[in-house]
């Protein structure tokens, strides 16, 4: 039940053009409400249309309104004024998303669930949605990715490995002893390069491939050390890191380059970079919790992992600001949060 | 001569033949003595459009992606509906249901192309293969969607380009000129733009064009020469910078970057000039005055007030870079525009242009 106002609204005639579809010709004519029925009269023009068989479009501004017809001709009112007396008294109403999008409290609400919503999606949306998707990502595509990546890597950045083949073994061996999670071996391979620009470094790519660098190896004291960080390593294989990575990537690049549109490509993988380096944080630590399961489970203290952040950290603080480029620590943000962590013991045991 | 499709009474202004208009060399037989000027003018504002743009974006993302499609006929319509031309707006009729469809076609093949290549080069050959032999099918009715579904004074524009043209212009030009190593670039551009615009009719009068390729050749060589003087400048001021600092070179593409910013509004705005001062639309025809200058500040403020705003500025930047661009465009009719009558009407599938949109392939006139 609505409270209708007492007195019904005076609609006043309403000037406009109005066009056959058949011609351009534009014809003056005035429309007013009869009833139910919308008459149009003017220049040759003369035609009663009920309500209900005609479309009025929505209102944008000082654009002109077009009332269509059921046989394609068309009016295009511009006097607004009189046309909002006339639908007032016909009980007209626009739909919401159109009245929202001119007023401006309305607006300001929008742009706060827009803020809000982006938060929420790029906080905890995609990476859940990346975490759900990671274990069904083709094999083949995870491996092809693994492939070029490495091939790249050996292109530009790295040589091989001058480590003698009897300390290889022993590595490789060991860490095939440690590579079991849940009573499952880990896939995986272990590769030796020398990093060059990359100093002291250990990384894993998707497909469970382990690269450590010589530098690496001769910064740790002994072999547990190397374990231990590579255990991290595993972890990041084991949890499909690399895969949540890309598709977190992927979806944060495809979004930003539908919302920037024409702006540049440079302008959408800016913030696609940013996001990555936060996402990695938190991936670091569930790699770390991998390490310290996989330690504790061998005997072996968390604080090896920690004793090796250390040093990596003083060696690329040695190397210098010019070595910037793929260092480890750049992509393993608050080592100094995650030496603490380590150290006190403050981290989840499954 | 009073404009008889004026309600309002407003005289318009007449003026003598514009002498630099171009009328030399006409191959019509009729000249009038009088053009009629009849500028478009553009009414869309920021604030406005702001309104319009943030609903999108929110319904957009909170339909994951599925509004878009009903979000782009909005905002054309906000811009058709706001051109104004001899008293009257223009409009913007796309089905919301067909781009959908369209969208989803676009985003396989897309996917198609991405996931290709991960899994083999052979695979991805394949479909690159395949999307050559279906673009130009879709961009041709990209074409044929856009111009079918705009319409001024209730008349619908239309496009009746074939097939065997599209092939020509969308992947025999196009290798030709990766084969000229780009030589035949602006010969490939005038080829597009000569099918996009011969083809093209309004009701059931066709447009015409006639465009020397020397134009465009010159168009593009002035381009071309900054391009190449900015590029020896950035890298021999790298090369001076690199012995002090190694990293410097990682700046190369940013630079770069900034030199085609540099020169993408002069390469618009003499284009578009160059089109429209050479097109007909029965025995009418078009002025277009759209300086570089202009351009090129309106573009880097734009530019800036988006990277300012994380892209809060965009609806804004499309209004200003809309309005200078279609103020600039003036009809000088030859007699009255009411003698337009309606050519064929049918539905035509929103395909190609969604699809054309994702691959971001320019087609827009």
């Amino acid at each position: 039940m609505s409270t209708s106002p007492s007195e019904p609204v005076v609609a006043s005639d309403v000037t406009g053009l109005y066009f056959d579809g058949r011609s351009a010709r534009a014809h003056a004519v005035t429309l007013r409400l009869a009833g139910k029925l919308l008459q149009i009269d003017g220049d040759g023009i003369s035609r009663n249309d009920a309500l209900g068989d005609v479309r009025l479009s929505e209102p944008m501004g000082v654009a002109p309104r077009l009332i269509t017809f059921a046989d394609g001709a068309h009016l295009e009112v511009r006097d607004h004024a009189s046309l909002a007396r006339l639908l007032a008294a016909t009980g007209q109403r626009d739909a919401a998303h159109v009245r929202w999008a001119f007023d401006p409290r309305r607006v300001l609400l929008l742009l706060g669930v827009l803020l809000m919503s982006l938060w929420l999606t790029g906080r905890y949306g995609l990476p859940w949605a990346a975490r759900m998707a990671a274990p069904h990502v083709p094999e083949a595509a995870v491996s092809a990715l693994s492939v070029q990546t490495l091939a790249w890597l050996d292109q530009e950045l790295m040589t091989p490995s001058g480590l003698p083949p009897q300390r290889r073994d022993v590595l490789a061996r060991a860490l095939r002893d440690h590579a079991v999670a849940d009573g499952r071996r880990i896939e995986h391979t272990l590769l030796f390069r020398t990093g060059g620009r990359l100093g002291a470094n250990a990384f894993a790519l998707p497909d469970g491939t382990l690269i450590v660098t010589d530098e690496l190896i001769a910064l740790a004291e002994g072999d547990d050390e190397v374990l231990a960080v590579l255990a991290h390593e595993l972890g990041h294989v084991q949890l499909r890191h690399g895969v949540r990575l890309l598709l977190q990537g992927s979806a944060t690049a495809l979004f930003m380059a539908w919302y920037f549109g024409d702006v540049g490509s440079l302008l959408a993988s800016a913030p696609t970079l940013l996001m990555q380096a936060g996402y990695s944080r938190g991936m670091e630590g569930e790699a770390d919790d991998f390490a310290v399961r996989m330690l504790l489970e061998r005997g072996q203290s968390p604080a090896l992992l920690a004793g090796m952040l250390e040093k990596l950290r003083a060696a690329h603080g040695r190397a210098g600001a010019e070595e910037g480029a793929g260092s480890w620590l750049s992509s393993h943000p608050d080592s100094a949060e995650r030496m603490d962590r380590l150290r006190k013991g403050d981290f989840i045991v499954h | 001569m009073n404009n008889p499709f004026e309600p309002s009474g407003v005289t318009p202004t007449l003026h003598e033949a514009d002498p630099a208009a171009p009328v030399a060399g006409d191959p019509f037989a009729r000249v009038p003595e009088v053009w009629q000027r009849e500028p478009l003018t553009f009414s869309g504002r920021g604030t406005e459009y702001f309104g319009i743009w943030i609903t999108n974006l929110v319904l957009t993302l909170l339909t994951l992606g599925i509004y878009s499609a009903w979000a782009k006929v909005r905002r054309l319509q906000y811009f058709h509906r706001h051109t104004t031309l001899a008293s009257a707006g223009f409009d913007y009729h796309g089905d919301p249901r067909a781009i959908l469809k369209g969208r989803v076609i676009g985003l396989l093949l897309l996917l198609a192309y991405n996931l290709s290549f991960q899994f083999s080069t052979v695979a991805g050959l394949i479909v690159v293969a395949g999307l050559a032999a279906v673009m130009p099918m879709l961009l041709m009715r990209a074409l044929r969607f856009r111009a079918h579904n705009s319409s001024w004074r209730g008349l619908r524009f239309g496009f009746d380009g074939d097939a065997a043209g599209a092939y020509s212009v969308f992947l025999k030009w196009p290798l030709f000129t990766l084969m000229t190593l780009g030589l035949l670039g602006p010969m490939w551009h005038q080829r597009m733009k000569q099918y996009q615009f011969k083809h093209a009719r309004y009701g059931s009068a066709g447009f015409s064009i006639d465009v020397p390729v020397g134009l465009f050749y010159r168009i593009y060589g002035v381009a071309i020469g900054c391009v190449a003087a900015g590029a020896v400048t950035i890298f021999a001021g790298l090369a001076a910078l690199a012995e002090s600092m190694p990293s410097a070179f990682v700046l190369l593409p940013l630079l770069l970057l900034a030199l085609m910013l540099f020169v993408q509004p002069y390469l618009s705005a003499r284009v578009q000039n160059l089109l429209w001062n050479h097109t007909r639309l029965g025995e009418h025809r078009f002025e277009s005055c759209v300086s570089a200058r202009r351009l090129y500040a309106i573009t880097m403020t734009n530019l800036l007030g988006v990277v300012l705003t994380l892209g809060l500025f965009l609806p804004f930047a499309a209004i200003r870079l809309a309005r200078y661009r279609l103020e600039c465009v003036t009809l000088l009719s030859a007699g009255s525009v009411d003698d337009f009558v309606a050519g064929q009407q049918r539905e035509v599938a929103a395909t190609g242009e969604e699809a054309a949109d994702l691959f971001d392939v320019d087609i827009a006139l």
